[in-house]
């Protein structure tokens, strides 16, 4: 079967679609009206603070809270002692929101309601507690041993379960065993094994903190406002935490999130207990600290594998074992450990023969939670130096590897699901990664393996690329609603479209793409199409924003209830008409005749009188479209003090079609945030191992790139109208940095001429790997 | 004891405080940022990290750019304070920045963009002409984790008139195709539904 050429692909010409245009919020955003949760208040509403675990592992031996319950304007001191209700944390649930012990540095000892936040911090040191200190475990590694210290009855040697029945129907999955990987190894012309290490636990570190205010509004449901990015998974995880409740969530702008906040589920669930112990809103905002120190960060990651290469450079067999350490709650993280494991499929494409097994382990550090890169950033950034060992055996070229090896359509794989799929996604991601190369300038800059580009003085310059994929990009079930809103008093210039969907804004632009999407199907001016509040007790269902699902999933809901809205307002112009269907066609809340388009009538004399046209659309779950996007990274390396910088980086991905030229740059440009490219050189969250404390837990201690230091940066996009949803489109953010971490540490690997396999590579790491230090 | 007071001009409107602890008083601890946004509903700037690492709670004191987490409202007696709201004028409309900002899409979830502003304006008043360099300098204490630092930069090169801003580009593929082929929107017909026959199979 010949190939296509990309030339050949139709580029539409659309009225919206592909072009920049101000999200509707813009105007709000850059005059300071827009309105984050701490800027929000309920009436009566009290305020929450905790008091927190200062070691990493103990039993509370005693607790006095009288001091506290007697400072005025405390309204309530709730401890594992009097808490009204037993709620579990976890999945599946292994703790409760207190307990008699403590398990993190961080961990929940008591929550306090008062008037005021400064009363209720002056509270939090009004309670003595007794601590009895038991032996931490700091790795899953550690944890996993006979003899370690158990942290949960529910977790037998630290083991947490593997899979669960939310993220795989047909039971759980956590291996990929596929093929005959002796046979595969026997085939391979080069055989690399070593154990790489992402482990440092990077926080994603949103600047507005996780935040909410919790209502009680008794027979157990609660309205909660929270600065979570899904109202759905907030619901969907509070209601599983709280027996038999109903939870009204509602959302508002998203100061960041980068798959973050999300559920809250510590935060929301401390601020529910305190309203219902006191029968008043209870608003909670972390600090800055309580958000580095106690929130959740990226998954601990260590991968002992060996992969094969045959001659031609594509990867015959993979056999492991990853380590996952999720720190103290495990939440979710079988789900990641789930598409890390797809995703190593998508990068290695071609290999038919893996035994890949997985641990997860709670540890006594902070809770590894959800954050952009989901499981496979962090499994990327370990199983893609390994790759890199193996090539350098061969000396290929990376680039002719990781095209060759990359998923295309046709090409098998099981996804998070523990189903098979197999990918109807782009032809072009090769060309894709090509394009970047060129426009890097690859061909010039690469020299081999840990061969510099070139040498100045003190200064190694060297390359290095990244390949990733992913194929949640249309995961979990969608539904909307769109209403053409006739104008009542007639003029056709007053009608709306309004959109009934549920899509919290945190930053991608998807509310106001899903109006353009909209406008787009009817044919209107995208100003004249609305969306509603977001929030999950009126709207239609929607997982919301993670893994880059919104542009598939919502996008799909939306226009196919767009299209039905149309067909129906074509349906009753055909009867004013008197002509078909087909002859017909709707432009500006008008309806006319295609070929006599003076023959028109607007919208308000076709729709029964006060009511809207109503058409409703649903996208359903499926993981056969992955994304790709390929890195690549020059640094310079100081010989003498072992700093690194980067000096360019390029981007390649085929996108399908751009729906907002300038979104879709910017979520290519948030690969260098949220704990993605930095976590190879700076970002890191350093424990300190005698006391279990976090010596990162400020915005000054942790690391972050300022503005001076954003180098160069080139993105190739291609758009070949991928079969995703009527306009072509796919979801790119969660990947457009995940590949960076082990681009980087190649190019600083060819730059110094040693291989290097330490996250990040601090100068200190540097010059040990120099012989200087 | 003897009564204080602090004035201040805060958005062109003048504040008296009662410094005190007494009901309705601002106490001596509390701080210019938690003034604003608190006791007169001037929530545009944003408190984050409240240790002045991240500048999102930069307002214009005396047409500087100060990070209000870290100043107490009892030492800004005399002071003029512009806040993101006050920034647009009530005649002309929006600030050459905010609408160089809406332009160039210079903010993504919104949350730090009201202090990047500030601190931008900050640089233009007492610099209208700043190079590149010195714009990346200057902006080098505000935070962004949604990276919007390229829009941002373009926008306020614009504004300082430094031209176009090439530090970030996107090259659309579809700029190279000679003789590209426009054709009306289709709704369902793919090319690449059923992809190729490579001999994988599950067996």
């Amino acid at each position: 079967m010949s190939k296509m050429n990309y030339r050949d692909v139709k580029q539409p010409n659309y009225r919206h679609i592909g072009k920049y245009m101000p999200r509707k919020e813009a105007r709000d955003i850059v005059t300071g009206k827009a309105i984050f949760l701490d800027d929000f208040n309920v009436p009566h509403q009290l305020y929450g603070k905790t008091k927190r675990s200062p070691y990493p592992h103990a039993k509370i031996v005693s607790i006095d809270t009288s001091k506290a319950e007697a400072l005025p304007g405390v309204r309530a001191v709730i401890t594992h002692k009097n808490m009204p209700e037993k709620w579990g944390l976890g999945l599946p649930v292994h703790r409760l929101l207190l307990e008699d012990k403590v398990f993190y540095v961080g961990d929940l000892v008591a929550l306090i309601a008062a008037d005021t936040v400064e009363i209720a911090e002056e509270a939090i040191d009004l309670i003595d507690v007794e601590y009895e200190q038991l032996t931490p475990v700091y790795s899953a590694e550690e944890a996993l041993k006979e003899g370690a210290p158990e942290l949960y009855p529910r977790f037998k040697g630290n083991h947490v379960d593997n899979g669960i029945k939310y993220f795989q129907p047909d039971g759980p999955w956590w291996q990929i065993i596929r093929g005959d990987v002796q046979k595969g190894f026997e085939e391979a012309a080069y055989v690399a094994e070593d154990k790489v290490a992402f482990d440092k636990m990077p926080c994603p570190l949103a600047p507005e903190t996780p935040c909410c205010i919790a209502k009680f509004e008794g027979n157990n449901e609660y309205t909660i406002w929270a600065s979570s990015q899904s109202a759905h998974i907030l619901k969907l995880m509070g209601e599983g935490r709280i027996p038999g409740s109903n939870l009204s969530v509602k959302t508002f702008n998203v100061g960041g999130s980068y798959g973050n906040k999300q559920s809250l589920m510590t935060t929301v669930l401390s601020a529910a207990m305190l309203a219902l112990s006191t029968k008043r809103p209870v608003k909670m905002v972390l600090t800055k600290e309580e958000q580095l120190m106690a929130y959740e960060v990226r998954l601990g990651s260590t991968i002992t594998a060996k992969i094969g290469m045959d001659k031609e450079g594509l990867v015959t067999a993979v056999e492991g074992d990853w380590l996952v350490d999720t720190g103290a709650i495990a939440d979710s993280v079988q789900g990641q450990v789930g598409v890390g494991l797809g995703e190593a499929q998508l990068v290695c494409a071609k290999c038919q023969n893996w035994y890949m097994d997985s641990h997860i382990a709670v540890t006594n550090k902070q809770q590894a939670g959800i954050v952009r890169g989901y499981g496979g950033q962090e499994l990327n950034s370990c199983l893609e130096r390994l790759m890199c060992t193996a090539m350098k055996e061969g000396n290929f070229n990376p680039l002719d590897v990781f095209k060759k090896n990359y998923i295309a359509p046709g090409d098998r794989f099981i996804w998070r699901d523990g189903r098979w799929w197999q990918s109807r996604s782009s032809l072009f991601f090769p060309e894709a990664m090509q394009g970047a190369a060129d426009r890097f300038g690859w061909g010039e800059k690469w020299k081999g393996w840990n061969i510099p580009t070139r040498v100045e003085g003190n200064k190694a310059y060297g390359v290095g690329m990244g390949v990733i994929g992913n194929a949640d990009i249309n995961e979990d079930n969608t539904e909307a609603i769109v209403r053409i809103v006739p104008d009542l008093v007639g003029g056709h210039r007053a009608s709306t479209a309004i959109i009934e969907c549920d899509i919290t804004e945190s930053g991608m632009g998807t509310r106001s793409n899903a109006c353009k999407v909209v406008a787009e199907v009817l044919n209107v001016p995208v100003e004249k199409v609305f969306i509603t509040e977001p929030g999950t007790k009126f709207n239609p269902s929607n997982y919301g924003l993670c893994g880059s699902r919104g542009t598939i999933t919502t996008g799909k809901a939306v226009s196919l209830a767009a299209l039905e809205c149309k067909k129906k307002a074509l349906e009753l112009g055909a009867l004013y008409f008197k002509r078909s269907v087909d002859q017909l066609d709707t432009k500006d809340f008008n309806v006319y005749v295609r070929d006599n388009p003076q023959l028109t009538v607007p919208m308000f004399k076709l729709a029964p009188k006060e009511l809207s046209i109503v058409g409703y659309g649903k996208h359903m779950e499926m993981f056969n479209i992955p994304s790709c996007m390929a890195v690549f990274v020059e640094v310079e390396v100081d010989l003498e003090t072992g700093h690194t910088r980067i000096v360019k980086m390029n981007g390649g991905t085929d996108i399908g079609q751009i729906i907002d030229s300038k979104a879709v740059e910017m979520q290519l440009h948030g690969g260098f945030g949220s704990a993605c490219v930095d976590t190879a050189i700076f970002e890191e969250s350093i424990l300190d191992p005698s006391t279990g404390r976090l010596l990162s837990s400020s915005l000054i201690d942790y690391k972050w790139r300022t503005f001076n230091e954003f180098p160069p940066y080139d993105a190739y996009v291609m758009e070949s109208q991928i079969d995703s949803f009527m306009f072509k489109a796919l979801g790119i953010g969660e990947i457009s940095g995940a590949a960076g971490a082990s681009a980087v540490l190649m190019a600083i690997s060819n730059a110094i001429g040693v291989d290097v396999k330490e996250y990040p590579a601090t100068p200190a790491v540097i010059l040990k790997a120099l012989g200087k230090a | 004891m003897k009564k204080q007071y602090v004035t201040m001009t805060i958005n062109g409107r003048e504040y008296r405080f009662s410094i005190g602890t007494g009901y309705g008083e601002v106490p001596p601890s509390e701080t210019l940022s938690e003034t604003l946004r608190k006791r007169l509903q001037l929530t545009g700037s944003k408190e984050s990290c409240s240790e002045g690492a991240c500048g999102c709670c930069t307002v214009l004191m005396d047409n500087r750019g100060v990070t209000s987490c870290m100043l107490l409202t009892c030492e800004c007696d005399g002071k003029n304070i512009v806040t993101i709201e006050g920034l647009e004028d009530p005649v002309t409309g929006l600030d050459p920045l905010q609408q160089a900002f809406i332009d160039e899409y210079a903010f993504q979830c919104g949350y730090c963009t009201p202090g990047i502003i500030m601190a931008a304006k900050s640089l233009l008043i007492s610099n209208p002409h700043p190079t590149e360099e010195e714009i990346k300098e200057a902006m080098s204490g505000n935070y962004c984790r949604c990276i919007s630092q390229y829009t941002v930069l373009r926008a306020i090169n614009r504004v300082a008139g430094n031209g176009e801003d090439h530090t970030a580009v996107m090259h659309r593929a579809n700029d190279d195709v000679v003789d590209p082929i426009p054709v009306r929107q289709e709704l369902f017909p793919s090319p690449f539904a059923n992809g190729f026959d490579n001999g994988n199979t599950l067996d």
